[in-house]
């Protein structure tokens, strides 16, 4: 078993928003920050690297809160990011661009006010007025960084100081809900944030260089008043725990139920599957992956679930007997990245799990 | 009124429609004296002219491959009745005087007039009784899972087309302003004496048309980037040709065959935002052929520049089997708008079943698309708008709801209203069950 990069997490530190960088320790002793598992058949960090701590960490704003139909949504700022669209098994780099005024990056969270779980595909897209006129209009893409977990950034430019108008269309997600979730999130909505933006908004925000930048490892999510998106302690998701598989750098936790849950159909044992980043449980949403058990071989159907969370799964009678899981992800996560995040989960190889 | 005088002919044409106004109109015909370019008279009996008001592909230019090639300035008028209730025989006449007018005064052409008159389902309200069932006409909705648009529940559309930007300004002046000529015609009636215009929007059409708008005075409108990337000869913003003859319905197909409103036809008007910053700037050629046609259609290199190589088809047809487009995203983690949608638009025997007359706007300043869609049952075109969402291919997560999903990331749509295009015999102020 190959556990090179077992580091222990430190807490976060310094102001709210202006989390402190993990700081990596290369000792080889088990931590329960990292979600182990009693197998893994693939080393972390496959020849396309893992998960890295990301070079800066950055100070964000926040520009306000709304609710929009079911949904809850934040809007927050920081400093124009790099960052990279995946399609397939390829990335692209979308540079921070420039344009006359405040160049900033802007992200929306989405969560479900009852339950506090974030939502994680959905269509965004953000509408910007300024003094009544549009600034902009594009649809935002889900991303996944190390201080926000999934979020929908782009970078944007506001021309000048004064009053904005920013309007949030979420859309109804089409992936599979289930539990309390059933009939629910099935109408976009739209979520209204005005605002008013200064060059002291501006200087609120900021970078500090991270010393360890680059290393295995990641920095701590930001002390966010509002949910990131993170997967459940694999101890806190119900059914039985079958272990912790690792492919690209991601954990995969396994767990089997022994009925699906509301809304899945089908009788007999139900397998769910929970992608996180290695470090701080970070979702991994929106791959394409397939299970092999017995004589089951299918796709596992990317379902939001108020107790399982966002996960992967199906019901498969022949779990209650089979020995061997195998796991393959037939699409890396399609979801943009932030610096830290985007040589990982890309090459993806089978995984295979003794249940 | 901000028009330039110096702008070349077309462009100042098409600026004077979009400000709209009886000086815009005179700014046209100062620049262009109508002497000097008559537009063609209509005729003297209007009943001679043909039923269906939505009958223009033979009163327009077609080009030789048989693409029809719509008048390239239009209005679109939303209009109210004063008061609730059903409007009175009275009102009924002054419409169809009005109208009269207006056949008589300008040919039925694209060199004269082209127009048709639509009433809404909240039109029809008013009265007590519903429209029959050979008419297929439900309340404008939201047609996608993340869209939030505005629902035109205005009574009536009133849809101008010519290639004379003076004509379409003549025309409302002489409807709903103070002229008391249209092309030399005494305008006894008008519009305006019953109808509110409650919203006027303008669009443009032809080869040229984008790229000479995408910026003014030297700045992009709102929606297109920096690189003022629009092709010279795209008829649209995106760059491409649209609306090839093979892949548009007959006006015989869009009609209405049975009831009182036989030769009639529903239309949808949706007014849709372009943000083609990422469009033009973020993507390849190749690319924005995959996501506006097919990957099929960039793998076997099927689009030459704006498309006109493809000749009175878009071939789509060859890319709609649902192997191919699983195949397609699996290779290139896309799939094209044109593909999507087409798989809705065919009928068992492979006819198109909609009649697309799209036009482009700078209305606002903003890129946008004025898209009238014709259709036998208006809900015919919810199908196939719902098979452009592409709702059923987002089981593979590199399709996602708006992302390499077609052009969706790309289009933001604002309006939506629907309409019945009545049979010219009750084109004015109808009952929903005319005798």
């Amino acid at each position: 078993m190959h556990r090179r990069r077992l580091l222990a997490l430190l807490a976060g530190s310094g102001a709210a928003g202006f989390a402190g960088c993990n700081r990596p320790r290369t000792a080889g002793t088990p931590t329960d920050g990292k979600a182990g598992g009693p197998t893994t058949s693939t080393p972390p960090g496959s020849s396309d690297g893992g998960v890295y701590v990301q070079s800066f960490v950055e100070r964000m704003g926040r520009l306000g809160t709304a609710t929009a139909g079911p949904y809850r949504v934040a809007l927050l700022y920081t400093v124009p990011h790099r960052f990279w669209t995946v399609t397939n098994d390829q990335r692209s780099l979308v540079p921070k661009g420039s344009g006359d005024g405040y160049r900033l990056h802007l992200m929306a969270t989405v969560w479900d006010p009852e339950t506090g779980v974030a939502i994680p595909e959905t269509g965004l897209s953000l509408e910007l007025e300024h003094d009544g006129r549009l600034v902009s209009e594009e649809v935002i893409y889900p991303m996944l960084s190390q201080r926000m977990g999934v979020h929908y950034g782009g970078n944007f430019t506001l021309p000048a100081d004064g009053g904005y108008r920013a309007r949030i269309d979420v859309g109804a997600p089409s992936i599979r809900r289930t539990g309390a979730f059933r009939g629910r999130f099935e109408e976009p909505a739209t979520a209204e944030i005005p605002f008013r933006f200064t060059g002291r908004d501006r200087r609120e925000i900021g970078t500090r260089e991270t010393p360890q930048a680059g290393e295995p490892g990641a920095v701590a999510p930001m002390d966010a008043a509002f949910p990131l998106g993170r997967a459940p302690e694999t101890e806190a998701m119900p059914g039985t725990h079958l272990g912790t598989a690792r492919s690209g750098d991601a954990a995969f936790a396994v767990v089997r139920l022994a009925d699906p849950p509301a809304g899945v159909a089908g009788d007999g044992p139900y397998l769910a599957v929970s992608a996180r980043t290695p470090y701080n449980r970070l979702l991994v949403p929106a791959m394409s992956l397939t299970a092999s058990v017995g004589a089951f071989e299918g796709a596992l159907v990317r379902t939001l679930d108020p107790d399982l969370g966002y996960h992967y799964g199906a019901t498969i009678p022949a779990l209650a007997e089979a020995e061997w899981l195998r796991l393959s992800v037939a699409m890396p996560p399609q979801i943009g990245r932030h610096e830290g995040y985007e040589r990982a989960f890309l090459t993806m190889p089978p995984m295979e799990l003794s249940i | 009124m901000d028009l330039d005088e110096s702008l070349p002919r077309r462009r100042f044409m098409k600026a004077a429609v979009a400000v709209g106004g009886a000086s815009a109109l005179s700014a046209c015909l100062g620049r262009a004296p109508r002497a000097g370019e008559p537009v063609p008279e209509g005729v003297s009996d209007p009943s001679e002219l043909p039923q269906r008001q939505h009958a223009w592909n033979d009163r327009v230019r077609v080009d030789g491959d048989g693409n029809v090639h719509l008048p390239r300035h239009q209005a679109f008028l939303y209009l109210t009745l004063d008061g609730d209730g059903p409007p009175g025989d009275e009102a009924r006449e002054t419409v169809e005087t009005a109208l009269g007018t207006l056949d008589r005064a300008y040919e039925r052409s694209n060199e004269g007039l082209i127009y048709s008159l639509a009433y809404s389902p909240s039109y029809f309200d008013r009265f007590g009784d519903p429209l029959p069932d050979s008419v297929d006409l439900p309340e404008p909705r939201r047609l996608s899972g993340f869209e939030n648009p505005e629902f035109d529940t205005q009574d009536a559309l009133l849809h101008l087309a010519s290639d004379r930007g003076d004509v379409v300004l003549e025309v409302e002046e002489a409807m709903f302003g103070d002229r008391s000529e249209a092309n030399g015609i005494a305008v006894d009636a008008t519009l305006g004496d019953v109808l509110i215009v409650d919203d006027r929007r303008t669009g443009f059409i032809g080869a040229g048309m984008p790229a000479e708008r995408q910026a003014q005075g030297g700045e992009p409108i709102s929606g297109i980037p920096d690189s003022l990337p629009v092709p010279d000869r795209s008829p649209l913003f995106m760059g491409f040709e649209a609306g090839f003859s093979g892949n548009q319905a007959t006006e015989d197909y869009v009609t209405i065959r049975e009831g009182p409103f036989a030769d009639g036809t529903t239309k949808h008007v949706a007014n849709l935002r372009q943000r083609l910053g990422d469009w033009y700037d973020e993507q390849s050629f190749e690319e924005r052929v995959m996501e506006m046609f097919s990957p099929g259609h960039a793998e076997q290199g099927l689009v030459e520049g704006v498309g006109d190589n493809l000749g009175a088809d878009s071939g789509i047809d060859a890319f709609l089997d649902p192997e191919t487009i699983e195949q397609s995203i699996e290779e290139h983690g896309r799939v094209g708008h044109a593909q999507k949608a087409a798989r809705a638009n065919r009928d068992a025997d492979g006819n198109v079943r909609i009649l697309r007359r799209h036009v482009e706007s700078t209305d606002d300043d903003l890129a946008s698309l004025h898209f009238p869609s014709l259709q036998r049952r208006l809900s015919t075109f919810e199908d196939v708008r719902e098979a452009m969402n592409g709702d059923d291919l987002t089981d593979n997560p590199a399709i996602r709801q708006r992302v390499n999903n077609g052009i969706l990331e790309y289009i933001f749509v604002q309006h939506r209203g629907n309409f019945l295009v009545p049979p010219r015999r009750h084109r004015a102020l109808p009952t929903p069950r005319p005798a």
